[in-house]
């Protein structure tokens, strides 16, 4: 059975580089023969394929439960409304029940306790999942539908088709990998649990600081492999401090980017500055930066494959 | 001044959302007009607190949030029928059959604590308890006003549930039944916690950049606030950006006619404020960003008495 590793690219605090990180290393990767699959696991706001300068195809809706209440065979007892844990239906006695459906969880209860089988079930859409290749990468994408809420159930919807990939397609890709989310809740841990080594990109300030250190114990707590990226990391003036605890810590860095425009300049062309086509000045700071960190990735993927099939053979 | 609630969100991470918002809070304190209140609804990654230090550190106070809920075994009580995994209790997959000691496990992080299978089980052999989701941290600020933030217990998925404790905490707070302005820093996105924290406020301010990316998340969050039905202005930030991007910014901007309270030029004195652990108004009040952003606040006051 091949190995295929997947890297998942977080960092705690917003804005910190990556989906920039993700996008270069895919490009890397592609670069270097590999075969690719991109997934975009912010599904709040997706990025990955403006950074491509890719289009949203193959658009498959995510349904979720939707509890539909049946007048004709409601009896108004309000079982539902008393066991709804996230107040989803609201009951006065002798009225029907009404529904408030962006605070129901799915759980179902309500269709399943119904005495008289008068909560009927259909669906709703929570978001989306896309489809789509750019520059040579394939993407998968998700989205959440705003004013939804339910971000995680998207996050997995593109886990089992991930999972789906692994299974049958074995020899599809070589390696796959996965943006996040900022912050550490729900959807990024579902990301994290699922990857073999993880990447937080991180910046010299003291916010890069704080939460990147949430993002550690988290990663800690999943107990995977991880080395940061430290972007913009020619930002003065907290540097050092922070280059001290990373140090103290005994924190891994993969490598560290330096502010460039060039960086800014391919953000906003949506051609990933590593992209040959792009034409960007390889001798750039950025541009070398993004070389010596692939040459360490290179490493710890080989590192990664080796554990892994070690492991497979026990 | 009536009571008024705000909240700088923004869709992408990283734009100033909480460097703009230590300076309001900083702007709102000297201001004689009103008295104000401020929170940090970021519960993943609450960092206003690194500009906002405490005035006594001895005065910090901590509260234990048990808004998370999950689901235990009661395993004394199980007969071990197997009906929650045949019947499929569990829609989030948290249930699976110990064939070992023939007992169903509950995964712990996949439970939402719905209560569905403590309903359904004929035995009764589920319980559902309450446990720690996180903390809310109150104190008062060196600047003077009352600070409360919220931060998650890592693992506990409740992020937009203390969203919502730490407002309610906040209301509680005495301190707040003076208070004309309550400043709320956002979280990032537009799901759980981002609806939970704009969820009954008066006013909006989204924060973007002139990126491609910036402007996506902007839209996706100001279509969440519409949703909602609550007044919002624009701040732009790193506004002269150069970036080929501009001009498809600017003709978004025009086109919307969406209101634009003003404009923060690239100014590098707020990463050096930052650094410093300072609002940018308190650590270069002259610089180009203080002054847009003094600018920002009296557009913001017109807006709320309007």
């Amino acid at each position: 059975m091949k190995n295929i590793p997947l890297i998942t690219v977080t960092g705690g605090k917003g804005g910190t580089g990556k989906t920039l990180v993700a996008v270069n290393l895919a490009t890397m990767l592609k670069n270097a023969g590999k075969k690719v699959l991109l997934v975009d696991g912010d599904v709040e706001n997706p990025n990955t394929y403006l950074l491509l300068n890719g289009k949203l195809e193959n658009k498959t809706p995510v349904n979720f439960f939707k509890p539909v209440i049946n007048k004709e065979k409601c009896s108004k007892c309000g079982l539902c409304a008393e066991n709804c844990a996230t107040n989803a239906i609201l009951h006065v006695k002798g009225q029907y029940p009404i529904t408030f459906l962006n605070l129901c969880s799915g759980c179902k209860l309500c269709y399943k306790i119904c005495p008289e089988d008068a909560i009927e079930e259909d669906t709703k859409i929570l978001g989306w999942t896309y489809e789509t290749t750019s520059n040579e990468i394939d993407l998968l994408i998700g989205e959440l539908k705003p004013s939804e809420a339910r971000s995680a159930g998207i996050v997995e919807v593109l886990l089992d088709k991930v999972d789906e990939i692994l299974k049958n397609n074995e020899e599809s890709y070589d390696i796959i990998v996965m943006d996040t989310a900022p912050g550490a809740h729900c959807d990024v841990e579902l990301l994290l649990g699922k990857a073999d080594m993880i990447i937080p990109v991180t910046e010299p300030t003291r916010f890069g600081e704080l939460d990147l250190q949430r993002i550690i114990k988290l990663i800690d707590l999943l107990e995977k492999d991880f080395q940061v990226i430290v972007n913009r990391s020619s930002l003065l003036g907290f540097k050092e401090e922070f280059l001290n605890m990373l140090k103290e810590k005994d924190i891994e860095i993969l490598g560290d980017i330096p502010l460039d425009d060039e960086i800014v300049k391919s953000y906003c062309q949506g051609v990933p500055l590593m992209e040959k086509k792009g034409g960007f000045d390889e001798e750039g700071e950025g541009y070398k930066a993004f070389l010596s960190i692939y040459e360490n990735l290179e490493k710890w993927i080989t590192n990664t494959i080796q554990n892994k099939s070690q492991r497979s053979a026990i | 001044m009536v009571r008024k609630e705000i909240a700088i969100i923004s869709g992408k991470g990283g734009v100033g959302k909480t460097s703009l918002t230590a300076s309001l809070a900083s702007l709102a304190k000297k201001d004689p007009d009103l008295t104000s209140f401020i929170l940090d609804c970021d519960v993943d990654a609450p960092n206003l607190a690194l500009i906002l230090p405490a005035e006594n550190e001895k005065e910090i106070n901590k509260q234990n949030t048990y808004t998370t809920l999950k689901a235990k075994l009661i395993e004394e009580d199980c007969i071990h029928c197997k009906q929650c995994i045949d019947e499929n209790f569990c829609e989030f997959h948290a249930l699976s059959w110990d064939e070992e000691n023939d007992i169903p496990q509950i995964a712990y992080l996949a439970c939402e604590g719905c209560g569905a299978c403590k309903v359904l089980c004929p035995e009764h052999a589920f319980e559902i308890e309450a446990v720690k989701s996180g903390e809310i941290i109150s104190y008062k600020t060196k600047l003077d006003p009352q600070l409360v933030y919220g931060e998650t217990e890592l693992g506990s998925t409740t992020s937009g549930k203390l969203v919502s404790e730490s407002k309610e905490f906040a209301k509680n707070n005495k301190e707040y039944e003076n208070t004309d302005l309550t400043i709320i820093d956002g979280p990032p996105g537009i799901g759980c916690p981002v609806i939970a924290t704009v969820t009954g406020l008066d006013y909006i301010i989204t924060i973007c950049e002139p990126t491609p990316s910036g402007l996506h998340d902007v839209i996706r969050a100001i279509e969440v606030v519409q949703q909602f039905d609550i007044p919002f202005g624009i701040v732009i930030n790193k506004a002269d950006l150069e970036s080929p991007f501009q001009e498809e910014f600017k003709e978004f901007i025009n086109n919307t006619g969406y209101d634009v309270l003003g404009r923060i030029p690239f100014d590098l004195q707020i990463a050096h404020a930052m650094a410093n652990a300072e609002a940018v108004v308190d650590y270069d009040p002259q610089s180009k960003a203080s002054i847009a952003i003094k600018e920002i606040y009296k557009e913001l006051k017109n807006s709320l008495l309007s």
